[in-house]
């Protein structure tokens, strides 16, 4: 089991902002009521992109049966992409009752034996934790007697919720991984990129512009991971946390231990891709870089702006509603703008303090920051006139009534809308959007409908 | 017939497909009008599933979860999450029925469902499905039971022109509205349970609604001892029409392993043209028998020198196999998520209860693939011919329209499957 001490610990991390405002803001899911996923998800998404490790959970079969194989995180790793594999020790009725821990050291074996990874974690999940197996005695021994890092993950789903699990995930990272190697060379602009898992290959659309500015990536935590180089991660001169506050704990915990600062960006458009690029290059403190990094910004926005030429005209004077979720309602809402479109009201619903303020900040005075979206989108499609919903496929019907363009905003789990040339990528869809007659074509009356 | 092996000798599973007991628990309580399937276990139990079968399907899935933490897992018998969760639930929405489910969180504690059930005042199925036993279908027709015991009301006679027809999970929306329809071309009334052909066939609905919408209905549920025959369809839902039958001793039963397939199909029809004491089926039953016999034929070629590996739940391979049997596939490995009487009829060289692992292993023993999203990087890995079914088919439109059964959706998918094998072998 996860101990509780650093449970609660990392459910009041100093550096969330919501955690300064209110009380309890991690507090328990409400049954019945309860949307989103389990503390296993969370630690399952923050370290399965590395492809190079084996990642063994050690559950029944619902944990891995319904969630291998699910995210597209693309690696460079030029051995077998274990990511995209699915290990599971998958116990039965006779484990629950006579332990687990025989098997889950076989289980081990068996993947060191036939796919000789670089490390492998082992998660445990809710029924392991309740049937008692010592998980971390089982990685011990195996760690020695395969001369591998075998990583214990204890974030059973049932102590929280994918964020908890992130930070869960983290902490064995930390503990496990982190300073147990040093790096071959260091240079004065070695970085860690935390919580940047490489969804369908986001990442590189800007760190190639990031190397050639002479930034080097130290390590990775975790797209396009890979184990080695975490292990090096404590030499960073900076640690950048991309978009995912859940991870938080980590870079604090790190500047802590290691005297490493940190930031937090967003590669989401042209202004925070720019941004962002601006402000690792001066957290690095050195002149000569800052100067070359907005030299490459310049070149790069110059090059971006005549891509988008043609659809400036086509987006022009159009409205798009927001309905998304986290830092979703600002970083895309700035993409929209970067496109120009007008972005009359986004969803914060689900966004922290610190997200609503940024949503605020990005959509002026005037725009709507819609509490309850479910219910106020189809008002204020009507109200504004909006050309275009932005939304989970939950709103479909919504833009169809209203004779609208819709677009799922979870098509970016299959194509990148990342960095500049994301977003060439985003304006095509929404062109491709605004043009479709399907969503007019559907709410065709039939002919015996009166 | 070859060899059959249920148990392999290894510690874990790789690259698995075998499928939860809850989330086929749940998958059967959607195809219940207005119903709200009520998972007990962790939040993320019902997240995976929840996600799953909504990528699936191209669907939102109703279903939610009684959010079990550690803290309640120690300190509550499940009454407590269990009633704060209806009341949670019923605050919002006015479900026909709520569907509780177990998992293996909940079932290692030890819940009393029964019990629990019987003190709250609202509609209420239960059933235990942890997942560390058993699987998808278990999960379906285990729930297929529990409404069946729990709902149906007992009844002395039944009227002979009534049909219930009890589907396996693997069936698609389609394919059971297929097979109701074919009933029903013989007089029939019928009523499936559980009914998928009207709730997640991919209807676009007036508005987005948190419950199932569409499905057999309750009521119809509490009414379905009053029928004459019980068609029970794929060997998990044998228990079913057991527990059916003991409601109505009057009834009929006709049990079918699988409907794929010319000899098959010609079998239902048999036992309709029987109890409907009819010299003929209708005139479209008879033009589609004959539209099979020519694809046996025009697909015989292709699929004869064609060496097949088939990936599923039995009640799936043992239909699939057959049909493609017929054509004169070679089956030389069918891969089976659990243990099933099924798997000793299979006509294969080597049926296995296990995981992927196995097919990279024997990858030199087939030339084509018919199998889950996951079989697809097997497929590629080791350049084999592939047509994807089963759960789940995420990278694929259309899973719900999709139908394999009798006489018509038995020429589709040898048609289907036979060009997969020709492309494969010239390359493409």
């Amino acid at each position: 089991m996860a101990p509780k001490p650093k449970i609660r610990e990392l459910l009041q991390e100093s550096a969330c902002s919501h955690n300064k405002s209110r009380s309890g803001a991690c507090n328990a899911p409400k049954p019945g009521a309860t949307t989103g996923g389990c503390a296993f998800e969370g630690a399952q998404i923050t370290l399965f992109p590395f492809a190079d490790a084996a990642h063994l959970v050690h559950g029944p079969i619902t944990c891995l049966g319904a969630s291998w194989e699910t995210r597209l995180t693309g690696t460079s790793w030029p051995g077998r992409d274990l990511t995209q594999m699915g290990f599971t020790t998958g116990i039965s009725t006779n484990d629950v009752v006579f332990g687990g821990e025989e098997k889950l050291r076989s289980a081990i074996d068996h993947i060191v034996h036939h796919y000789a990874p670089e490390a492998v974690f082992v998660y445990s999940t809710c029924v392991t934790a309740m049937i008692g197996d010592d998980i971390d005695s089982v990685c011990r021994k195996a760690t020695e007697a395969h001369g591998l890092p075998v990583v214990p993950v204890h974030a059973p789903g049932f102590v929280g919720s994918k964020n908890l699990g992130s930070r869960l995930a983290g902490e064995a990272v930390l503990s496990q991984l982190i300073g147990t190697r040093e790096p071959e060379k260091q240079t004065p602009f070695d970085i860690n990129l935390i919580g940047e898992y490489n969804v369908t290959g986001d990442m590189w659309q800007y760190t190639p512009l990031l190397e050639e500015l002479g930034i080097r990536l130290l390590s990775t935590l975790s797209g396009d991971g890979r184990v080695a180089s975490i292990r090096t991660a404590h030499r960073a001169r900076l640690n950048v946390l991309v978009c995912a506050k859940s991870l938080v704990s980590l870079p604090r915990q790190m500047q802590e231990r290691y005297g490493i600062p940190f930031i937090s960006v967003s590669f989401y458009g042209k202004r925070d891709t720019s941004a962002s690029i601006l402000a690792i290059a001066e957290a690095l403190g050195d002149a000569e870089l800052v100067q070359r990094a907005r030299a490459l910004i310049a070149r790069e926005e110059t090059l971006l702006e005549q891509k988008l030429e043609p659809y400036r005209k086509i987006f022009q004077g159009k409205k798009a509603v927001l309905n998304t979720g986290g830092n979703k309602s600002w970083s895309i809402a700035s993409a929209l703008q970067d496109l120009g479109l007008e972005v009359v009201a986004t969803s914060v619903k689900k966004a922290t303090e610190e997200d609503r303020y940024k949503a605020r900040q990005y959509l002026g005075e005037q725009g709507v920051l819609m509490t309850e979206p479910g219910q106020e989108q189809a008002r204020i499609i009507d109200q504004t006139g909006a050309d275009l919903l932005l939304a989970g496929g939950r709103s479909l019907f919504t833009a169809i009534k209203k004779r609208i363009a819709f677009v799922d905003v979870n098509q970016e789990k299959k194509k990148s809308y990342g960095a500049y040339l994301g977003l060439l990528n985003l304006a095509e869809d929404l062109n491709n959007a605004l043009h479709n007659p399907v969503f007019k074509n559907v709410a065709r009356r039939a002919p015996w409908e009166k | 017939m070859g060899e059959v092996i249920r148990r392999i000798d290894k510690p874990l599973q790789v690259n698995p497909f075998r499928l939860s007991q809850p989330m086929g628990a749940a998958l059967a309580f959607l195809g219940i009008d207005g119903c709200m399937p009520l998972m007990h276990g962790g939040m993320g139990c019902t997240s995976f599933t929840k996600v799953f079968l909504t990528r699936h399907f191209c669907e939102p899935i109703a279903i939610q979860t009684t959010a079990v933490t550690d803290v309640t897992a120690v300190l509550d018998g499940g009454d407590g999450s269990i009633v704060e969760a209806v009341k949670n639930i019923t605050a919002k929405v006015t479900p026909s029925l709520i569907g509780l489910h177990s998992t293996g969180l909940t079932e290692t504690k030890g819940d009393d469902l029964r019990g629990i059930a019987s003190q709250i005042d609202y509609p209420m199925v239960y059933v235990h499905s942890p997942d560390y036993e058993g699987g998808l279908e278990s999960g379906w027709g285990k729930t297929t039971c529990a409404l069946i015991e729990q709902l149906v009301a007992p009844c002395q006679q039944g009227r002979r022109n009534k049909v219930v027809l009890l589907p396996h999970v693997s069936l698609t929306p389609i394919e059971v509205e297929k097979l109701k329809e074919f009933i029903a071309g013989f007089g029939f009334e019928v009523q499936a349970l559980p009914d998928l052909s009207t709730s997640l066939d991919g209807h676009l609905g007036e508005k987005q609604s948190a419950l199932s919408s569409g499905g057999i209905t309750v009521e119809a549920i509490r009414e379905l001892a009053d029928a004459g025959l019980i068609l029970s369809v794929g060997d998990s839902m044998r228990l079913s029409a057991e527990a059916l039958l003991k409601k109505n001793a009057t009834l009929c039963h006709r049990h079918f392993p699988h409907l794929q397939g010319l000899e098959a199909t010609d079998q239902l029809a048999a036992c309709l043209l029987e109890f409907s004491h009819r010299e003929l089926p209708p005139a479209g039953v008879i033009r589609w028998r004959k539209r099979l016999q020519d694809t046996l034929l025009d697909c015989h070629f292709a699929l004869g020198q064609t060496r097949v590996l088939l990936v599923g739940e039995p009640d799936f391979l043992s239909g699939a196999a057959q049909l493609l049997r017929e054509a004169g596939s070679q089956i030389r490995l069918v891969l089976s998520s659990v243990d099933s009487p099924q798997l000793d009829r299979l006509t294969a060289d080597t049926v296995l209860v296990g995981d992927l692992e196995e097919a990279e292993k024997r990858q030199q023993d087939f030339d084509l693939v018919v199998g889950n999203f996951h079989t697809e990087a097997l497929a590629r890995r080791f350049g084999k011919g592939l047509v994807l079914r089963g759960f789940p088919n995420w990278e694929v439109v259309g899973n719900q329209l999709r139908n394999d059964q009798l006489y018509e959706g038995g020429s589709a998918f040898l048609c289907e499957v036979a060009n997969a094998a020709e492309r494969s072998r010239h390359g493409h």
